[in-house]
């Protein structure tokens, strides 16, 4: 384990900041970006799922 | 259901191409995959493992005006329960249109019994739990 954990930045019941991603869409095929100010606008619930790394065994 | 999943890891958007096309088990996948390589976002939700330059298994729910609701994080060796994150999104989405209401522990699906606080209410949650 590590010796310090890293504090929780963003608390429950707080607004998060605005963040942007590159992205792979398996849909398109291709290469996009996110931004979170974008999907705020689509007024739509948004899950964000933390992974280590690809090819290995989630 | 209304709700926008987004994968993120610290690869590069190129090896979640290559992984996606790669590994069969991943072939339908929909959801846009995010890549942070250098674990900004991770830092932000406080899931970067700085030793292994990796992200906890973090799951974060956010209302559509952009609260943080729900946070569950898994160290690396435990997987995540789908039904878990449903059941929380479905109270949410309940939530959200009954704002005075408040899901129970095993509130699992819309029309399961909810609770309204309420000084009636108060040591009568077994009883209005029936």
């Amino acid at each position: 384990m590590t010796e310090a954990c890293e504090c929780l930045g963003c608390n429950v019941g707080t607004a998060v900041p605005d963040f942007k991603l590159d992205t792979f869409e398996p849909l398109k095929g291709d290469f996009g970006e996110i931004s979170f100010a974008g999907l705020k606008k689509k007024n739509i619930w948004t899950i964000l799922f933390f992974y280590p790394a690809d090819f290995t065994f989630v | 259901m209304g709700a926008e999943i987004i994968t993120v890891s610290a690869d590069t958007k190129y090896v979640h191409l290559a992984w996606q096309r790669e590994e069969r088990n991943l072939a339908g996948v929909k959801f846009p995959m995010g890549s942070d390589p250098a674990g900004k976002l991770a830092r932000m939700f406080g899931v970067y493992d700085a030793d292994k330059g990796m992200a906890l298994r973090g799951t974060f729910i956010i209302s559509p005006e952009g609260t943080l609701l729900n946070a569950e994080i898994n160290y690396f060796n435990m997987g995540r329960n789908i039904d878990e994150l449903m059941r929380k999104l479905k109270a949410n989405l309940h939530l959200s249109k009954h704002t005075v209401e408040a899901c129970p522990a095993k509130w699992t699906n819309e029309g399961d019994r909810t609770l309204t606080p309420s000084a009636k209410l108060v040591g009568k949650v077994h009883e209005a739990l029936g």
